[in-house]
């Protein structure tokens, strides 16, 4: 027989279809987006919408004087790496823990608080960081914020420490380690793509999250994507400044998985396949 | 250096018990290979010793000082394991390394015995490998390497050699027996391999269901089994066995035939109230002529191993093994008589096994 049976080719075609769909899918709203920023304000809400414009940067000029584009950017920057490391410092011995001493649930309660909606913390933290004070302060998000990045940096260790065979924990236990120095010395450098995947993943998750940001900063303490909103008026949306404000927002998330691209997809398939 | 005391261990896994109630003295300097099918609890066993398992009840104690709750990481012992574990980021030297670094050694001494023990294994020229850049033997001596350095009190070895290759494994077998013989310490070794318990051990533990079946020198549990399943795992191939009684003279087999029994034979099994279980190691058959008082055996299988050949046959519809010179040149379907050297009859009660006198 010659080249490969009909049904993998046809497998392999539906494949590239699928994979042409879920691009499309991603890649039309994003391109909108990006193309939207450069076209003049009257343009934006054309309709039919136009593909071939004069590209301008009025929008970005706009978004740069009304706005200080830069503090909230700051202030989104403190809160993610604040958050991210946040995750990290009591994700990832909590991960180990879970996994060392098989006892699950910690790690289930967090994946429960994840899933749980944000509303559900928002109200009861709101009243409290108003009675200490902390409302508007980078401290109060940063601490929300770690209710995003704590899970996901335990769920995508999990996995990673499960994987490491223990016998390599037993052995550095009969040299003398004790448990504190065999996460440091010896897992973690092993799942050190996982911490990456772990640290991506925490980073773009807080510098995206929303609802958070909008109720318990203020004028000083606003994130990025809180900010953005500002734009989002009664009749008079500014769409284009809006694009603008958007495409630069996802330009950090995507530059950094763009970097770590291959530490991403190793660390994503990390326990999925034993051995 | 030290003696290892297990007193009355038990350890159960919730409801399960893995060793029901263990005593065991292994002696300072002493080799000592538990063996046993599996699950019978010798590597559970090693691993208390280590530390990485907590003891139900009972005491351990290594040297003078009782350890039960005492950690691995203070029990001053080294060990070899199955996969090896060696550190995946770590070079061979830092592998070996590492314990002397965290006991705060200093860098030339650390050097030293780092470099001692590499000479000793010949891996010098892998120091600056990672372990993935090196063979499963190469591994296995780095595991090695890594308890040496330490000087241990007791090294323990879980079945180091089960992922090498038949030459090698016999290759590395030799070399730690060597090794125990410099180093003179306390080593504790588990395999499932009988060939490797009887050619490295000092003493051999047979463990079965937990429980320790005979513990002696390789050469009396080969000579002389306490019970039937240590005559049954000691030995390849297997010994052979067949219930019998004693009708007038004459043994009876399962099947009702009958074979002829020297006076001494006899007079065991009829001190056994006349029944028992005959074992004849494959080695022991001989071939006598016809017309001789051997048993008449028609070969249903032949397998030549240079320096001996196996035949197979039955007794009593009793599949069978012995052992024969390969000048005799057996042919599968011939007729041969064989006897028993009736010093190594063995006779177990059929009931529990044990041996008769």
């Amino acid at each position: 027989m010659t080249g490969t049976p009909l049904s993998e080719s046809w497998i392999n075609r539906l494949n590239i279809v699928q994979l042409v769909l879920a691009g499309f899918l991603i890649m039309v709203p994003t391109a909108w987006m990006v193309l939207s920023s450069f076209k003049p304000s009257f343009e934006v809400t054309a309709y039919p919408p136009t593909l071939v414009f004069s590209p301008t940067l009025e929008n970005y000029v706009q978004l740069m004087r009304t706005t200080p584009f830069f503090s909230y950017a700051v202030n989104s920057l403190i809160v993610t790496l604040g958050s991210a490391g946040l995750g990290l410092l009591f994700g990832i011995p909590a991960a180990f823990a879970v996994s060392w001493t098989r006892i699950s649930w910690p790690a289930i309660l967090t994946l429960a608080a994840r899933m749980a909606p944000g509303t559900l913390f928002l109200l009861p933290w709101y009243v409290m960081f108003r009675q200490v004070g902390m409302i508007g302060s980078y401290t109060a998000l940063i601490l929300s914020h770690a209710v995003i990045t704590l899970p996901i940096v335990i769920w995508v260790l999990l996995p990673s420490f499960d994987n490491i065979p223990r016998s390599i924990f037993e052995a550095a236990q009969v040299d003398g380690c004790s448990i504190t120095r065999i996460l440091w010395k010896i897992a973690l450098p092993l799942v050190g793509s996982g911490v990456a995947v772990a640290a991506i993943l925490s980073f773009v998750f807080s510098w995206n999250y929303f609802l958070f940001a909008l109720v318990l900063s203020n004028g000083d303490s606003k994130t990025l994507i809180a900010a953005a909103f500002n734009f989002v008026g009664e009749g008079s949306t500014q769409w284009g400044a809006l694009m603008a404000a958007a495409t630069l927002i996802a330009l950090p998330p995507l530059i950094l998985a763009s970097i770590v691209q291959r530490w991403l997809v190793a660390g994503l398939t990390l326990g999925a396949v034993k051995g | 250096m030290a003696a290892i005391s297990i007193r009355n261990v038990v350890k159960r896994y919730g409801n399960l018990t893995v060793v029901p109630d263990l005593s065991l003295e292994i002696a300072d300097h002493e080799f000592v290979v538990f063996v046993g099918p599996s699950g019978c609890g010798k590597s559970t066993l090693l691993r208390i010793i280590a530390g990485l398992e907590p003891i139900t009840s009972g005491d351990l104690f290594i040297g003078d000082k009782r350890v039960n709750g005492v950690p691995a990481a203070q029990r001053d012992i080294a060990m070899v394991f199955q996969d090896y574990a060696l550190y995946p980021h770590m070079r061979v030297y830092d592998n070996m390394a590492f314990a002397l670094e965290l006991r705060g050694m200093s860098r030339p001494e650390i050097d030293a015995r780092v470099r001692q023990a590499a000479a000793l294994l010949h891996i010098e020229a892998y120091l600056d490998r990672k372990p993935k850049e090196l063979s499963g033997g190469q591994r296995q001596r780095v595991a090695m390497g890594r308890a040496i350095v330490r000087n241990p009190k007791v090294f323990l070895f879980d079945e180091p050699l089960s992922n090498l290759d038949a030459k090698l494994r016999a290759q590395v077998r030799a070399e730690i027996k060597s090794l125990s013989q410099q180093l003179k310490t306390t080593m504790v070794f588990v395999t499932h391999d009988q060939i490797e318990a009887m050619t490295m051990a000092d003493k051999i533990v047979v463990l079965q269901g937990g429980i320790v079946q005979q513990y002696d020198t390789p050469e009396a549990v080969y000579e002389r089994p306490a019970n039937q399943f240590v005559a049954g795992f000691i030995g390849s191939p297997t010994m052979n066995f067949f219930p019998v009684e004693l009708r007038g003279e004459v043994a009876t087999f399962l099947n009702g035939a009958t074979a002829p029994l020297d006076a001494a034979l006899r007079a065991r099994l009829k001190s056994a109230a006349g029944s028992g279980v005959v074992g004849v190691r494959p080695e022991h058959f001989e071939v006598v002529p016809s017309g001789a008082s051997g048993i008449a055996v028609q070969i249903k299988l032949v397998e030549p191993l240079g320096s001996d050949t196996l035949i197979h046959f039955e007794i009593a519809a009793t599949p069978a093994i012995a052992r024969v010179d390969p000048s005799l040149k057996p042919k599968v379907g011939e007729r041969v008589f064989l006897l028993p050297k009736a010093d190594k009859i063995h006779l177990f009660d059929a009931a529990t096994g044990r041996i008769l006198p």
